[in-house]
């Protein structure tokens, strides 16, 4: 059996009948439940607070009950747990209301008043960027940009817009607490069990060994799990200490979307200069991200932003400079695609609109400028492996029948195409910094996985065991995954990335073919592996020179929409996917995050509006923020073209987050093509769409 | 208020407030957890059960409606042979990815095939257009509907 | 303080209803997200609830003397099976909400709630439906257009309930139907619009045009169809602009978290021209 053939995925059962629990489903012994007591100005000082009289058994918990540092630790650790004096976006906590009951909480809850002294706020990215409000600002460049620009014979300047997404994990997020014989324990949905306990141990002022994150059944996440939960998890871990209960957090839908973290809304500005023969020689891109309130972990966000911003294509002279902006709105944070998916948006629809205005056809022009084996990435370092993405396009125009519909194109129908790559593994040295380690454990016929990496919808359970199963011919239901309890588990590093099946599995492999050469030495025994980096990939994380990511993996997507002509309304019917992502583990789990990501990938570019107004935002539930239903997903076909990647595990690289950059370009190709309109911004709304047409008009 | 219904084919009398939400019923006073909370506005569908054989969000319905009622949840559908067919096709389709979606989606398909044991490919994307699903872009549960009705046969 | 009541028949209901302050509820698919709370706490209603979505009285759907009567509380997706029900109407409800909502969801609530999307209510103004309002002692029966005075905003009086739904039994050859929502599936209405007309040899017999979401409350001028009817079908493809700036002055939609007044004003003349090129080719049914 090949590892590719697909297996019944091991969790299935219990979540389709309802047995899995979800932090929701748990039950504690006489729990005090929470609220949260938010900011509703967008930058105030809080100048007073008034609390009603308490009823026995509630409590109210503000900063003066954090026991360490009022910070939630990240990559910048600037966002208070509870607030200090001054709030910067609506939505912000300052307290926590506990008690019996949640009535009681809420009765509590609406009876709190703050004084507050409004203080001058910034909305917009471009008010911002006036204003000067930089958190983090990076700058690269290749060749001789200068030079070359003097020396092009046309220069294009144009802007791209991407908007804000939420994540709309159907389960939201929520998180319990108790303490017992001294030890904290917090249960919850995330990504990242160590990321929570680095935050708990440095707001609860107690070594790691006091403190145990659990994490229950994950009801989705998409990078809204990854950072975010920290917050939550502090916040019931100090209620739990304070209050001397178990506490439960769990938020409803609206709240959720009101204070959670969301995709990062960008600008990206560009400068090309073309020689004589229509090919871009010189690319200047200036990109602008906005981090919201807070800079968390944005920095991250925005490297990864720049360093795909030139997405498959060789540029050979280039100017790369990103900043992230503060604005005095909810935090932007990790979110599939971690800053890629706008800057590939940019890139793939600037490619596509200076290839309509010259009059050539985009994909001639776009395979005209592809990478290729041993070429230099933007940041210099060599492609190691093969690039077959001329493959991968050859397949998507077969399957899609790109070449004949673009010909016979009708009217308000359109075809587009895109191309993309996501960088695998975390970006420049962070794997080296982060050190994932694993333990296989065989005890008698059984073998157990101990890994902090965890399922989250997206099968990383079945396919890491299956990686491990397959390697020691055993039965898949002989390799289970220890529970993710940081007291039970190492840092295998968290479930960010795309890093999980060619990082952790990679080390899981390694760590399985020993046990396998050992297999007889005794009964019982451990493996570990920590993870070591390639010796033969290099970065300078002071210059940004080097290997940004140890592999990419590829795709190309074609998607063929439809327009009404009375309402404009966009009509997604069809989306081809093809990608190299290495080897698949498991083909139908493969395809499952591709299906997932293309739907989610076409809501952003499409449906998904989400606005701001003032720092409140204006669509604030699911009745009008709307993502894809089953009427409105498109067709999907997908396939895949193996490429074996040599340092992953049975040749696997990276996939999950890598559709998610491929949709919104190839969508907005097809529209622009069907109304022969450059377009420029996502989403691409019908009111937009009416708006240009009268204008062309 | 003093209620009388019927919970996956047992008479329950329960007295709670008469606008105390179906699904807070179910989950807090039934402990029911199959049945989830995504939204709590009728959009999602995670807290879809059958009423009287149809599915409804019982997020939107209050205590007092459920008078002479029957409600049944996934943990009542589960054992029967239209629950197992489900499971099987949902499993074999691919169809769970982080499962929160997944019951009232088998809610909505038992509901849906009750009311029509041969749907269109169309038929099906409406009959389950009233469930969000986030992970899956939804073509592996139009699968497993599809492979329900194949192996199902003469069940709906 | 009672909670709520449920009364048995419907002259219980009126009875309460003429003794109490209190709020009726159908399908509570309105009221239930109106107040809602959150999570274990029960939506906060300040008056007790009369339910009547029971009653059954208020369930039936018949014809009688050149009139469909339809119960209040039959739930959308009863409207759907039942063939007195106009296929046209069929066609609006079908696009309402979802499945599972639609088994909640009554047409009196729908009504009642008088929401500028409420989207039965195109089609029930076009199609003159009039409504039957009972208290424990009278009943008065009024056009619909004349019990929605606003933006959820009706004519009922605290005793009374809303307890027939009466439409005129026609047939109209030529009938149009779209709803302009966010996404395909479950979503409300951004602008919709609701066509009914009967053309003879080229000639506008009768035409009703009503449209949804775009003002206040549903928009439908029987002065500027009336000037329209004996035309010839032509050349009311010719006079388009002539009748879209009649509709100009009507047409008052605002800027929302769904979409733009400009884009609504925009799509309903669209729709308005359309539905006249469909009068033109006379063609049936269109969606
Ligand atoms: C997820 C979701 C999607 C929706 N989508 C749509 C949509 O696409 N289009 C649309 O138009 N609506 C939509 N709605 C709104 C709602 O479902 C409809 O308005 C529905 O018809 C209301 O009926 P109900 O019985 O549930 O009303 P209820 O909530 O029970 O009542 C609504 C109002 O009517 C009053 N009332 C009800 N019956 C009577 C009576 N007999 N006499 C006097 N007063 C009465 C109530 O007091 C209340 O004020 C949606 C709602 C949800 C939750
Ligand atoms: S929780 Fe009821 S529909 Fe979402
Ligand atoms: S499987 Fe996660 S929402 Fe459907």
């Amino acid at each position: 059996m090949t590892i590719s053939k697909s297996i019944k995925r091991t969790d299935a059962r219990e979540k389709i009948r309802g047995e899995a629990q979800y932090i929701g489903d748990m039950s504690f012994d006489n729990p005090l439940y929470l609220k949260t007591v938010r900011s509703t100005r967008p930058h105030a000082k809080i100048l007073d607070i008034h609390l009603p009289d308490l009823p026995e058994g509630c409590f109210i918990i503000d900063k003066s009950h954090i026991p360490g540092k009022n910070r939630m630790r990240t990559v910048v650790s600037d966002h208070p747990i509870l607030a200090e004096d001054e709030v910067l976006y609506i939505g912000q906590p300052i307290l926590l209301v506990a008690g019996p009951s949640r009535e009681l909480v809420y009765q509590i809850s609406e009876k709190i008043r703050i004084d507050y002294e409004d203080l001058p706020a910034v909305f917009t990215l471009e008010e911002s960027e006036k204003q000067n409000c930089v958190f983090t600002e990076y700058s690269f460049s290749k060749g001789e940009p200068d030079t070359a620009f003097a020396q092009a014979a046309r220069i294009i300047e144009d802007e791209y817009r991407t908007g804000l997404q939420e994540h709309v994990y159907l389960e939201p997020q929520g998180m319990a607490a108790e303490v017992k014989d001294d030890t904290v324990f917090v249960y919850g949905s995330m990504q990242c069990p160590f990321y929570v306990e680095d935050a708990l141990t440095e707001a609860l002022g107690r070594p790691s060994d006091k403190i145990r994150v659990v994490q229950t059944t994950t009801g989705g996440a998409f990078g809204g799990k990854e950072e975010f939960p920290s917050l939550i998890a502090c916040h019931t871990a100090i209620a739990a200490l304070a209050t001397h209960h178990p506490v439960f957090l769990i938020y409803d839908r609206d709240e959720d979307i009101i204070c959670s973290t969301k995709r990062h809304p960008s600008i990206i500005r560009y400068k090309a200069g073309l020689d004589d023969n229509n090919r871009v020689t010189v690319l200047d891109i200036d990109l602008l991200y906005d981090a919201g309130a807070y800079c968390g972990l944005s920095p991250v966000v925005l490297q990864r932003g720049i360093f795909s911003a030139t997405n498959v294509y060789n540029f050979h002279h280039l100017k790369v400079h990103g900043r992230n902006f503060r604005t005095h709105t909810v935090p932007s944070g990790a979110f599939r695609g971690f800053g890629a998916p706008q800057s590939i948006f940019g890139t793939e629809m600037l490619m596509h609109n200076i290839a309509v205005s010259l009059g050539l056809d985009p994909l001639e022009f776009k395979m005209k400028h592809i990478l290729k084996q041993g070429d230099p990435s933007c940041t210099g370092g060599k492609i190691h492996d093969k690039v077959i993405l001329p493959e991968l396009v050859e397949r998507a125009l077969d399957l899609s029948d790109y070449r004949q519909k673009i010909q016979k194109k009708k009217k308000f129908a359109g075809v587009g195409i895109s191309l993309f790559l996501h960088g695998c593994g975390f970006t420049g040295n962070g794997e080296q910094l982060i050190k994932g380690k694993i333990i296989l454990r065989k005890s008698k016929d059984r073998v157990v996985l101990k890994i902090s990496s965890v399922e989250m919808g997206q099968g990383a359970d079945t396919v890491l065991r299956k990686i491990v199963a397959h390697t020691l011919d055993l039965p898949i239901e002989k390799v289970t995954c220890e529970i993710r309890d940081t007291g039970l588990v190492p840092d295998s590093g968290p479930t960010v990335a795309s890093r999980t099946t060619m990082i952790v599995g990679g080390l899981l492999k390694t760590a399985a073919d020993e046990m396998k050469s050992r297999w007889n030495e005794a009964e019982d025994f451990e493996i570990s592996k920590v993870y070591h980096h390639p010796d033969f990939l290099t970065w300078d994380n002071d210059t940004f020179q080097g290997n940004a990511y140890p592999t990419y993996s590829w795709g190309v997507n074609v998607a063929e929409i439809t327009i009404d002509p009375v309402t404009y309304d966009i009509h997604i019917e069809k989306v081809t996917g093809v990608y190299d992502v290495g080897r698949a583990i498991d083909e139908r789990a493969l395809r499952g995050q591709m299906e997932g990501g293309i739907a989610q990938g076409a809501g952003w570019a499409t449906l998904e509006v989400m606005k701001s107004k003032e720092g409140k935002l204006v669509q604030h539930n699911l009745t009008d923020y709307k993502v894809p239903t089953s009427m409105d997903v498109p067709e999907i076909t997908c396939d895949f073209i193996d490429n074996p990647y040599e340092f992953g595990p049975f040749g696997a690289k990276c996939a999950g987050e890598l559709p998610m950059s491929g949709a919104p370009p190839a969508v907005v190709a097809a529209i622009s093509n069907a109304l022969g309109i450059p377009l420029k911004e996502i989403p691409v709304t019908p009111e937009m769409l009416m708006e240009l047409e009268r204008h062309e008009d | 208020m003093k209620i009388e219904f019927i919970l996956n084919g047992e008479t329950q009398t329960i007295d709670v407030h008469p606008a105390r939400r179906l699904l807070d019923i179910l989950r807090e006073d039934f402990h029911l957890t199959a049945v989830k909370e995504g939204c709590g506005e009728g959009e999602c569908g995670a807290c879809v059960v059958l009423m009287d054989g149809k599915a409804v969000n019982s997020c939107l319905i209050p205590a007092g409606y459920l008078e002479g009622k029957s409600i049944l949840t996934p943990e009542g559908f589960k054992e029967t042979p239209r629950g197992q067919i489900l499971e099987e096709a949902f499993i074999e389709a691919g169809a769970v990815q982080c499962g929160f979606c997944t019951p009232g989606f088998i809610m909505a398909a038992e509901s849906l095939l009750n009311e029509n044991p041969n749907p269109t490919n169309a038929q099906i994307r409406e009959g389950l257009s009233g469930n969000l699903c986030r992970c899956t872009g939804y073509q592996m549960i139009f699968k497993a509907v599809r492979l329900a009705i194949e192996k199902g046969e003469g069940l709906w | 303080m009672v909670d709520a009541y449920r009364p048995k028949t419907l002259s219980e209901a009126l009875k309460i209803r003429n003794e109490t302050d209190c709020l009726p509820i159908a399908g509570g698919t309105d009221l239930m997200v109106q107040k809602a709370r959150g999570t274990g706490l029960g939506p906060g209603f300040e008056k007790p609830l009369l339910f009547v979505g029971h009653l059954p009285e208020l369930q039936r759907i018949e014809k009688k003397e050149g009139y469909i009567h339809i119960g209040p509380a039959v739930l959308l997706s009863e409207l759907l099976h039942n063939p007195l029900i106009p296929d046209t109407f069929k066609k609006a409800v079908a696009l309402m909400a979802s499945p599972p909502s639609r088994n909640l969801a009554t047409l009196g609530g729908n009504i009642c709630n008088a929401s500028p999307a409420g989207d039965t209510l195109p089609f029930l103004y076009a199609a003159d439906a009039e409504l039957l309002l009972e208290n424990h002692a009278f009943e008065r029966r009024m056009a619909i257009e004349d019990f929605i005075t606003g933006p959820k905003q009706t004519d009922m009086k605290p005793d009374e309930l809303l307890t027939d739904i009466i439409i005129p039994d026609m047939d109209f050859p030529v009938t149009y139907y779209k709803k302009v929502g966010q996404r395909r599936g479950m979503s409300l209405t951004k602008a919709s619009f609701h066509g009914l007309a009967d053309v003879l040899d080229g000639y506008v017999e009768d035409l009703r045009m009503a449209f949804g979401s775009v003002a206040p409350t549903v928009v439908r001028s029987r002065d500027i169809e009336n000037s329209l009817i004996g035309e010839s079908v032509n050349s009311l493809k010719n006079r388009y602009q002539e009748i879209l700036e009649l509709y100009e002055p009507l047409i008052q939609p605002i800027d929302d978290a769904r979409s733009t007044a400009k884009y609504r004003k925009n799509v309903c003349f669209n729709m308005l021209k359309d539905f006249l090129n469909h009068l033109e080719k006379n063609q049936g049914d269109i969606i």
